[in-house]
């Protein structure tokens, strides 16, 4: 392994990840769409790619990242697409990290970063509330600081991995008297911390992935606060543009319409028009968001990023895999009502699992038609000016 | 603009075509060149010569500005931005790539003529509806003699000069044909786009040897690099269309208030409009895609389908919501909308419409699988 894998060509690197995912990769996880790593999963990939020399690609080498150009990145994903990976979260390396490493204290660095290379300590995103759905920042849990310690009371929802997280970075309301995204602080928990309870939420495609989480005066000590007291909004915002850039890509899409195609050839529909046409239709837009999403990569690379079409890819994506999982269960005529896997032309998966797991797609993540929202704001102007 | 670049040619091309078009383009242009009896206006056909751009294609031996598909293609979005019925496509591009690829003498004087733009020449290679790409043809040059019906040819006036690719039976001959010659029959029929639309019939017309410009394998060659071009060149000038076309209705929904608020201030119409404005991104992305796989020499790829696909369909998407959201000023014909809903229609109808080639897409692909083969 050089020390400098941006030093590679764009071809030797492709092939070096690919080789390495050939040689690596264990078989049980390659059950695309399906398959989220957790927990030991989880862990155990990080530990692997870090011992390889492929951990973290986005992160600074300071930072013990391996500092690649957002090129590259994209090719670990793509290659990790056609190697058929399981999704992977790790929300610890790509949504906290780029937060600490902005608006962290160096101790706050020196004490997170390393174990969440090392896949030690696993976290949780805390930011939805009951009522705060799309509309975050009515956020309620509160906390409050008494002395060096803030002391947490709320609850949070659809945490995802609750369950399997060493520690959780939780949204918290701090001030009440100003207006709401102003009273918003950044804050650290341990996910053993006393009062701090954990409930997993049975969802649509049989997982417990969600979670509520309960504090009932979890007390944490002042350090964990990251950036101002108040400035959780915008330390909340940090997150890994180039990440965005990733998953605008027709990944679920593309692995989904494989599972389609396979399907209406074992049906023996692959020759009927309508199928055809729908099949053809879904074909083309998956094309064609592969074509935008690799022109607004390049884009980016150049360092120019275009935040209208960054809403418009996670729109468009994820409208897209539902689309695709929809003409699945069509296709698959009375069997879609099966509860397993069809066995038809090969394919050995439960068709109503993609159709559930496309479900939440258009939901989180600011649901797509707040996506609308902001992005017709951006295009037309705010409404009523 | 976002993620579209221009480089520094394409820009300086950009900006002239925007400077020319604002005030010799646009629903007046379109209005005059629909009201006359031969759907062409010779003058900017010849300002567009003088600007180099009916020579695009061209080589500078001939006379043209060779600048490449590239260059066409933003050119192509621009005339698509200001619905130009000028047949830039039939003519500078699909004819222009059929006469560069012939070193005769008939082919080079041709050329010349388009270059300057005292001409326009178009090839007439269609015999049936919906084909997509370069079809086996029953048009036949045996002996001297040309026989057989050509339909769909475009940008059809008096004065245009004709190219018609048939076969003598082994293989394709692309040939000059003079229109005026005994034995042959021109049916024209007035287009949505305000041009000329023609059948033509061929009955045991003379062909002198020297009219034949490419034989064989560079006939085929010749015929298939030009329709691929045109087929793109027309996404492009599409997706300029749905652009623009949004952008009007976007002003229209700023100024036009119901309910005590703008039309542009009620959510579903704005989640519409930007419904429609990824379709239009989508377009520009598909088509700049199959002008890359055209240029590493992939002419019927998957992403030439995707994008004439993609172009066709939004065009009409968008000359849909267009008259809807202009409410009923919209049905009216003094509303710009409907040159361009009318042009929608007869440019996404034209070399293969948004279903044709979404099927044709997907059989590429499959073809590129190797399954369902």
């Amino acid at each position: 392994m050089p020390d400098d894998l941006n030093a590679l060509s764009n071809d030797a690197f492709r092939t070096r990840w690919r080789d390495w995912l050939q040689a690596n990769y264990p078989r049980e996880w390659r059950v695309p769409i399906i398959l989220r790593l957790m927990g030991d999963d989880e862990r155990r990939w990080h530990r692997m790619t870090l011992e390889a020399g492929w951990r973290a690609p986005a992160w600074p080498k300071e930072y013990g990242g391996l500092g690649l150009s957002l090129e590259k990145q994209l090719i670990m994903h793509q290659e990790m697409e056609r190697h058929q990976c399981a999704r992977v979260l790790d929300s610890g390396a790509l949504l906290l990290a780029p937060v600490l490493m902005k608006y962290g204290t160096e101790a706050q660095r020196d004490r997170y970063l390393a174990p969440i290379l090392r896949g030690d300590e696993l976290w949780c995103q805390g930011y939805s509330e009951p009522n705060s759905g799309s509309d975050l920042a009515s956020l309620r849990t509160t906390a409050v600081q008494e002395g060096d310690q803030f002391v947490i009371n709320g609850q949070k929802i659809w945490t995802t991995l609750a369950a399997y997280a060493d520690h959780i970075f939780v949204l918290t309301r701090t001030n009440k008297d100003v207006k709401k995204q102003a009273g918003i602080s950044f804050l650290l928990a341990p996910m053993d911390a006393l009062g701090l309870t954990v409930r997993p939420i049975m969802n649509l495609a049989d997982e417990d992935e969600l979670c509520e989480v309960f504090f009932d005066n979890v007390r944490v000590p002042a350090e964990n606060l990251v950036g101002g007291l108040n400035e959780g909004w915008t330390v909340a915002k940090a997150l890994l543009g180039d990440e965005r850039i990733a998953n605008g890509a027709p990944t679920l899409s593309r692995q989904a319409f494989e599972v389609l195609e396979a399907l209406i050839k074992g049906v023996g529909v692959d020759d009927d028009l309508g199928v055809t046409d729908r099949v053809a239709s879904l074909f083309c837009d998956i094309q064609d968001l592969g074509a935008l999403h690799s022109h607004v990569a390049d884009a980016a690379i150049r360092g120019e990023i275009d935040n209208a079409v960054l809403g418009l890819m996670k729109v468009l994506a994820t409208d897209l895999f539902q689309r695709v999982s929809d003409e699945l269960l069509r296709a698959a005529g009375e069997d879609a009502g099966l509860q397993r896997a069809v066995g038809i032309g090969g394919v050995e998966t439960d068709l109503r699992k993609i159709y559930m797991i496309a479900r939440p797609s258009t939901i989180y993540a600011g649901a797509n038609e707040v996506q609308r929202n902001i992005i017709a704001t951006m295009l037309m102007g705010a409404a009523g000016k | 603009m976002g993620w579209r670049t221009d480089d520094e040619l394409q820009q300086m091309l950009r900006d002239s075509a925007v400077h020319y078009f604002g005030s010799a383009g646009g629903p007046d242009h379109f209005r005059r060149v629909r009201a006359s009896t031969a759907g062409f206006d010779p003058a900017a056909w010849k300002q567009m010569g003088e600007l180099g751009w009916t020579g695009i294609l061209l080589p500078e031996a001939a006379g043209g500005s060779e600048m490449g598909l590239q260059c066409a293609l933003t050119l192509a979005e621009e005339i698509g931005r200001s619905i130009a019925p000028e047949p830039f496509v039939a003519s500078a591009v699909i004819a222009a790539t059929v006469l560069a690829a012939s070193d005769t003498p008939a082919a080079g004087a041709l050329s010349q003529s388009l270059v300057a733009g005292t001409r326009s020449v178009t090839l007439a290679w269609q015999e049936q509806r919906n084909t997509i790409g370069v079809p086996a043809f029953a048009t036949r040059f045996e002996g001297n003699r040309l026989s057989g019906v050509k339909r769909f040819v475009p940008g059809w006036h008096a004065d245009s000069a004709l190219l018609v690719a048939g076969t003598d039976g082994a293989a394709n001959i692309l040939a000059v044909v003079d229109p005026t010659a005994a034995g042959v029959a021109v049916q024209s029929a007035r287009l949505t786009d305000g041009t000329f639309g023609a059948e033509i019939a061929f009955d045991e017309v003379i062909i002198d040897d020297h009219a034949i410009i490419l034989r064989g394998s560079d006939a085929d060659e010749a015929l298939s690099l030009a329709i691929a071009r045109g087929t793109i060149a027309l996404s492009a000038q599409l997706e300029g269309l749905a652009s623009a076309l949004w952008n009007r209705t976007v002003d229209y929904m700023r100024q036009r208030a119901q309910f005590g608020s703008k039309l542009s201030d009620f959510q579903a119409l704005r989640h519409r409009m930007v419904d429609l404005y990824s379709e239009i991104e989508l377009a520009g992305a598909s088509w700049r895609r199959a002008a890359s796989a055209l240029d590493e020499g992939r002419y019927w790829d998957v992403a030439l389908h995707a994008a004439k696909a993609r172009s066709s369909q939004v065009a009409q998407d968008m000359g849909r919501w267009a008259i809807q959201y202009h409410g009923a000023f919209g049905y009216t014909d003094e509303a710009d909308v409907g040159l361009y809903v009318h042009t929608a229609i007869r440019w996404s109808s034209w070399l293969g419409n948004a279903v044709s080639h979404r099927r044709a897409a997907l059989a590429a692909h499959r073809r590129e699988r190797g399954i369902h083969a």
